[in-house]
């Protein structure tokens, strides 16, 4: 496998040109692993401008990862292209941050119809609420359940 | 879009209500005592008998796994992710490892990679004749429901002489894996393989081309290629849509650059291409693991890897028997993962379990549900 990161550069440069102030962090991590770091606003219509322009119709996940020592939540969304046959082995992530007291940011359901699922879990696991989400309800914890988000790095375990 | 138009109450097992034509519907619940395998709900809301609502409510058997990735050393989460599915148990656990090594920097030495091969593409077909045993019943063909079964021993045993382990092996280790072939493994191997594609050739006959199954499945439950890529959905639902992909080819690892296989794909996207695409594949992972025996390279088997997780971050993914298995792994320096994100196949496909029921049958409703071959333990994690 080449090592050349030249799709990815490409990429990156494409993104760059039309979001010169709303892409605030780029990163190439190997060959077919880059992350790209959007603005909580723009968030949108860089995931439009990937899906129409650049062919990333393919929604392989969301993360939500806490730094409660940086004060904040980071949602990663892992897209990746199934019309562009080349791009195959390539996942983008798709990279927001919001502060850990006021987690509140625009749902993406509208642009990959595929992140419901997972937006719902972010929603109860870290108490992130998805605003134009269509559905924002519990998913996998039980109705009754009122503790706090339970993957949040400041809950502990007995055991931890 | 996936949604109903129309929440349906969580709250309501079985309730009248008017719908905007004002015809009367019938909201009910699906689950989540076993239905076919495994534990979940479906809330189908049904016009006459026609499905006009459908809304997944998963979680029954959510074990926090994430939560206690983060709280373990990385070797110790071998056992645990391997447990959402047993019946796919090692392509889990390689999606784990190939995760932990791109961080850690940690090349495997060939044979391992094709040792990990030959348990993952076992895996497949005990995954997949398991789904098909359980369609078996899903559709009331008892036979479909004992063979199955009684054929996924051939290849337990051989994961048993491998591994020493039926079902879960955690065979898988950063760097390798843990034992090497025993003695005889590749004449068994290929002696098991041959004896089961004659199965397989039964298994059409009495199931795949009777109409039984052929008149309950073409044409139900169909799911687009545009929705199915729309929805991010993986595997053969994905394949069953006409989308030749397959991590396989597409980001190719372990030994799959160096074997000749092919990608089964069906157009329709109906209950019977999904099936199919199931039966395909498990013809080429038959030919994947009588060449892997034949063409294993000698050498060592497996590379010292720290039990550390460096400062990284890694999404590795492999083609698991329901789609793609992904982990979104961050390392800080420690032996545990700040981060370890598991999404697996079924979970993936939960959101086309909407998209294939609606403006169905009740009646068909197993067809059309089970073809997804959707494990509500898996989705769950």
């Amino acid at each position: 496998m080449s090592l050349s990161h030249e799709r990815e550069d490409d990429l990156i440069r494409k993104l760059k040109e039309n979001f010169p102030s709303d892409i605030k962090e780029t990163n190439i991590i190997r060959r077919g692993r880059l992350e790209v770091t959007a603005t909580p606003e723009k968030i949108k219509d860089v995931a439009v401008f990937l899906r129409d322009t650049l062919g990333f119709d393919h929604p392989n996940g969301v993360s939500a990862v806490d730094y409660n020592r940086e004060n904040r939540f980071e949602i990663v969304y892992h897209i990746s292209s199934m019309r562009i046959k080349e791009m195959r082995d390539l996942v983008l992530d798709l990279k927001e941050s919001v502060p850990r007291n006021a987690p509140r940011v625009g749902s993406l359901v509208s642009v990959w119809s595929g992140v419901e699922n997972y937006e719902r879990e972010s929603f109860e696991m870290f108490g992130i609420t998805f605003d134009g989400h269509p559905r924002l309800e519990k998913l996998f914890l039980t109705d009754n359940w009122d503790g706090p988000p339970p993957l949040r790095k400041d809950i502990r375990f007995p055991t931890d | 879009m996936s949604a109903p138009a129309k929440p349906v109450p969580l709250t309501t097992v079985e309730s009248t209500e008017t719908s905007d034509s004002g015809a009367q519907t019938l909201t009910l619940s699906v689950g989540p005592q076993h239905s076919g395998s495994g534990h979940m709900r479906l809330i189908v809301e049904v016009d006459g008998d026609i499905i006009v609502n459908v809304a997944p409510d998963p979680g029954y058997v959510h074990r926090g796994i994430e939560k206690i990735i983060e709280l373990r050393n990385i070797i110790k989460s071998i056992p645990v992710i391997e447990r959402p599915s047993i019946i796919d148990a090692s392509n889990l656990n390689h999606a784990w490892v190939r995760s932990i090594e791109e961080i850690q920097g940690v090349e495997v030495p060939r044979r391992g990679q094709y040792l990990r091969t030959l348990l993952n593409e076992m895996n497949r077909i005990m995954s997949h004749l398991y789904w098909l045993s359980i369609y078996g019943v899903f559709l009331g063909h008892t036979t479909m429901f004992m063979w199955p079964l009684g054929d996924r021993e051939l290849f337990i045993d051989l994961a048993e002489k491998l591994t020493g382990a039926r079902i879960t092996y955690s065979y898988l280790v950063p760097g390798g894996v843990r034992r090497d072939l025993p003695p005889g493994f590749a004449e068994e191997a290929v002696k098991r393989t041959e004896y089961f594609e004659k199965r397989l050739k039964e298994y059409d006959r009495i199931f795949f081309n009777n109409p039984l199954f052929t008149s309950r499945a073409k044409g139900i439950g169909v799911l687009s290629k545009e929705k199915a890529i729309e929805l991010g959905c993986t595997g053969p639902t994905l394949r069953g849509s006409g989308v030749d992909a397959d991590l396989r080819k597409d980001e190719p690892y372990a030994a799959y650059p160096e074997l000749d296989f092919e990608v089964s794909t069906r157009p329709d996207g109906d209950s019977f291409s999904r099936a199919m695409v199931h039966m395909d594949e498990m013809r080429e992972s038959c030919k994947i693991i009588r060449q892997i025996v034949k063409k294993i390279p000698a050498g060592p088997i497996r590379r010292k890897a720290p039990i550390v997780l460096p400062r990284g971050v890694a999404y590795g993914r492999v083609e698991s028997a329901r789609g793609e298995c992904s982990f979104y792994l961050i390392g800080e320096g420690g032996d545990k993962p700040y981060r370890a994100r598991y999404i697996t196949g079924s979970y993936r496909n939960m959101a086309a379990i909407p998209a294939v029921l609606l403006g169905n049958r009740l009646a068909d409703m197993p067809t059309a549900w089970w073809s997804i071959d959707y494990w509500p333990v898996e989705a769950d994690r």
